[in-house]
């Protein structure tokens, strides 16, 4: 005879999973609220509920299929990012250089006048300077958006993850050094992890183009690339996770490196498809269900407060540098508004950084509060930014 | 695409409720010409459509515009036309620095722009009305045509004396409407499949009710009275813009505009295209052929499914001999009986370009090499958009 306990435990994800997938259609149906929002929303009351008898967060599958989800969503943004316009419009980089190092200084000052340890400072600053790629494209395909505040946003936000890797990965390699004293182990933590990935991600991007070319399918349906791709990301993210490298930089390089030697393949399917939505749904739902309720609770004064000051530095950064780079002001502004997701990105490269036996929800109580208030709000505040620069149909709107 | 805001009587008229009287011929200086281009916005990222055209203009209004540039029905378009000109250099130079332009400003936000009659792989209902009252009226008029009909073309307009001599060109024209569609063709491509036509573009005009040829009236009051004045009375136009013939009389620039080139993919090809119409527009006001006769349009809508469906290799009827005439060959004849009034007109250089063409193949033939060379949709959007830019 199955103890009901057990078998309860074994429905718990799946039933989860149904319930929130279902919220999200009926709200978004209903509200126009992002259905990420809602999956977020529904994740973390589920993960707070079902703490005691379904333990999700420990278990390594659930990490891995949210890193799937989200290695999709990362190949995807690197596959709609053209180097090329970088080097066009050099504003683009400098907007990105700044936004990103303000945003890291000002919530480092912050958070240690709050008295908050430096390291734990910088690590928490590292992680504020990412805009999710998760949040902006799902957001984005969800609108149909289109036009500079929504090509923007994706650049600036494929670029700031890449330094807030950087960033954070050289502080975890900081704090190791200080704790073992082995600078060795602590390169090894930081530096050579980020090569590595970067590489995996690159030699992928180099192979699976020759393999479409090679059998001939570039030219039929988009399909055949699109199954390509995905299987693609699915073995490049199980690699980077057996091997305990960064899943983020190996998707983003992959899908950049696939995109500028594209010349012979077919257009992916947006956002994977049912695939893609599927593995979407894991993927907010597990991130959200990590955060526990405690430490947002004792997080939240201090994190609404980083929260406001890091999306007034993007904001403020953007709106600044907007004319120079070729639009208005207010569509600066908006762009530097559509950057707020970050929840996911946040919670993904934590969930990793415990794998290597280092908890910093522990000592970033604030962490917890920021993630679940930008898991929420943030894809809100992007579809908002997209909706007031227009660049979302307006038959949608009416 | 034909879509353009109201005119100034057809919405004071709407208002009245009476219904618009043609407004009078103004006479220009004949043979003048300019150059009206519908371009595709591309984005330099996956190289689908994008809908870019607001932050195009907005970047474009910064400093002055050598020409004009206006929004088009959808957001992935953009129409940019000419000032008025006598000869072809100075028609080329201007729509080169109108090109330099737009691809500068396209490079800063990350958008290309080019020719080419249909971008190969968009998906129409993904396409975005822009924001303007004309736009949204028409698009609920038609439905899902106003979205189809985002295809790209040349418009060329030639200056006329008076509203006859526009009526005498304009039907005198209609042999020679299947050259301009072969020599343009740059749409072999549509919605991501292979049409098998050398210009496909023209078929998505076909669907709308006023489209096709001009009624057969030689005298411009003839055309205002027993013709546009009735049709007013039905309710159905407003204006002359609410007619889609390949060849329309336009009295408020007193003009003929021919409507029936797909985008080419150069700038250079635009203009010589536009002189090869101004060369026998001269060589059809000297009286060199027997006066156009209504019989002619027996073989009207054949000779053009021919250029639409086989370009340069297609096969015409001459209208009045019947006789069966390779396109190629055809047009080949008539660009050296025109060399006189090119060297008159200054558009040798116009019409040699032409000349290469008809023997090199269309955009539309450059397009489907760019196709078969990469194998990618991608790469055929590259190459018109790298044609574009380095030109000829």
């Amino acid at each position: 005879m199955t103890d009901p306990y057990v078998s309860l435990a074994q429905l718990a994800w799946p039933l989860a999973l149904v319930l929130s997938w279902m919220a999200g259609e009926i709200l978004f149906r209903w509200t126009g609220l992002p259905r990420i929002s809602i999956y977020g929303l529904a994740g973390f009351a589920f993960g707070n509920l079902a703490k005691g008898f379904a333990a999700p967060t420990d278990d390594n599958a659930f990490l891995l299929l949210a890193n799937l989800g989200f290695g999709l969503i990362l190949f995807e943004l690197g596959y709609r990012i053209n180097l090329r316009w970088l080097r066009a419009n050099p504003w683009i980089v400098a907007t990105s250089l700044a936004e990103s190092s303000l945003t890291f200084v000002a919530v480092v000052l912050v958070a240690q006048a709050f008295r908050m340890p430096a390291l734990a400072a910088s690590l928490l600053a590292a992680l504020a300077m990412a805009s999710s790629p998760a949040g902006l494209v799902r957001v984005f395909n969800e609108q149909q958006a289109g036009g500079q505040v929504t090509e923007r946003a994706l650049h600036l936000s494929a670029l700031n993850c890449v330094l807030a890797v950087f960033a954070y990965n050289a502080i975890v390699g900081i704090g190791v050094f200080q704790t073992s004293g082995n600078l060795g182990h602590a390169a090894a933590a930081s530096l050579l992890v980020l090569g590595a990935s970067a590489l995996l991600g690159s030699v992928a991007g180099m192979l699976v183009p020759r393999w479409l070319r090679g059998m001939g399918r570039a030219g039929s349906s988009g399909g055949d690339a699109t199954m390509t791709f995905a299987l693609a990301v699915l073995l490049l993210v199980a690699v980077t996770h057996v091997l305990h490298l960064s899943p983020v930089l190996a998707a983003l390089s992959f899908g950049l490196v696939a995109r500028h030697r594209r010349s012979a393949l077919g257009v992916a399917q947006r956002n994977f498809g049912a695939l893609g939505d599927l593995l979407s749904v894991m993927l907010f739902v597990y991130a959200a269900s990590t955060l526990d309720w405690q430490h947002v609770w004792a997080g939240l004064g201090l994190g609404t407060l980083l929260v406001i000051v890091r999306l007034t530095v993007k904001v403020g950064v953007c709106a600044a540098f907007a004319r120079v780079s070729g639009i208005s002001v207010r569509k600066g502004a908006l762009s530097g508004l559509a950057l707020a997701p970050m929840g996911v990105f946040a919670v993904l490269l934590i969930e990793q950084t415990r794998r290597l036996g280092v908890d910093l929800f522990h000592s970033l109580a604030p962490l917890a509060a920021i993630a679940l208030l930008l898991q929420l709000a943030g894809p809100l505040i992007s579809q908002r930014a997209v909706i007031a620069a227009n660049e979302t149909p307006y038959d949608k709107e009416a | 695409m034909p879509f353009e805001t109201d005119s100034a009587a057809g919405a004071a008229a709407a208002g009245t409720g009476a219904a618009p009287a043609l407004e009078p011929f103004r006479a220009s200086q004949s043979l003048t010409l300019g150059v009206e281009l519908e371009l595709q916005l591309v984005s330099l990222s996956d190289f689908d459509l994008v809908p870019a055209s607001p932050d195009m203009l907005d970047l474009l209004a910064r400093a002055p515009f050598p020409g004009n540039v206006t929004p088009e029905i959808t957001q992935s378009m953009i129409e940019i036309n000419s000032s008025v000109h006598t000869g072809h250099g100075e028609l080329l130079a201007q729509l080169r620095e109108i090109r330099d332009t737009l691809v500068r400003a396209g490079d800063r936000l990350n958008v290309g722009v080019c020719g080419g009659g249909t971008h190969p792989f968009q998906q129409w209902s993904q396409r975005r009305i822009y924001a303007k009252p004309r736009f949204r009226e028409v698009s609920q008029l038609y439905g899902y045509l106003a979205k189809q009909f985002t295809v790209f073309g040349q418009h060329v307009h030639i200056g006329c004396r008076s509203g006859d001599e526009a009526l005498y060109l304009l039907h005198a024209l209609n042999r020679y409407v299947p050259h301009f569609i072969a020599l343009s063709a740059s749409s072999p491509f549509s919605q991501g499949s292979d049409t098998s036509f050398q210009s496909a573009r023209l078929n998505s005009v076909f669907a709308f009710p006023l489209s096709g040829r001009a009624p057969f009236l030689l005298r411009w009051d003839a055309f205002a009275e027993d013709y546009f004045n009735r049709m007013a009375g039905t309710g159905i136009v407003r204006s002359m813009k609410d007619f889609y013939w390949d060849l329309r009389p336009k009295p408020e620039y007193g003009t003929i505009e021919l409507r029936v080139c797909d985008t080419p993919l150069s700038v250079e090809r635009a203009a010589a295209l536009a002189c090869y119409l101004q060369a026998l527009c001269r060589y059809l006001l000297e009286g060199n052929e027997p006066a156009p006769r209504e019989d002619d349009y027996l073989v009207y809508n054949y000779n053009r499914f021919q250029a639409c469906r086989f370009g340069l290799d297609g096969t015409l009827v001459h209208p009045q001999r019947h006789e069966q005439l390779p396109l190629r060959e055809d047009i080949l004849t008539t660009l050296r009986r025109l060399e006189p009034h090119a060297a008159a007109l200054g558009s040798g250089a116009a019409l040699d370009l032409l000349y290469r063409e008809s023997h090199t193949g269309s955009d539309a033939t450059f397009l489907r090499q760019a196709f078969e060379a990469d194998g990618s949709r991608e790469a055929i959007v590259d190459a018109a958009l790298r044609r574009f830019r380095a030109g000829e």
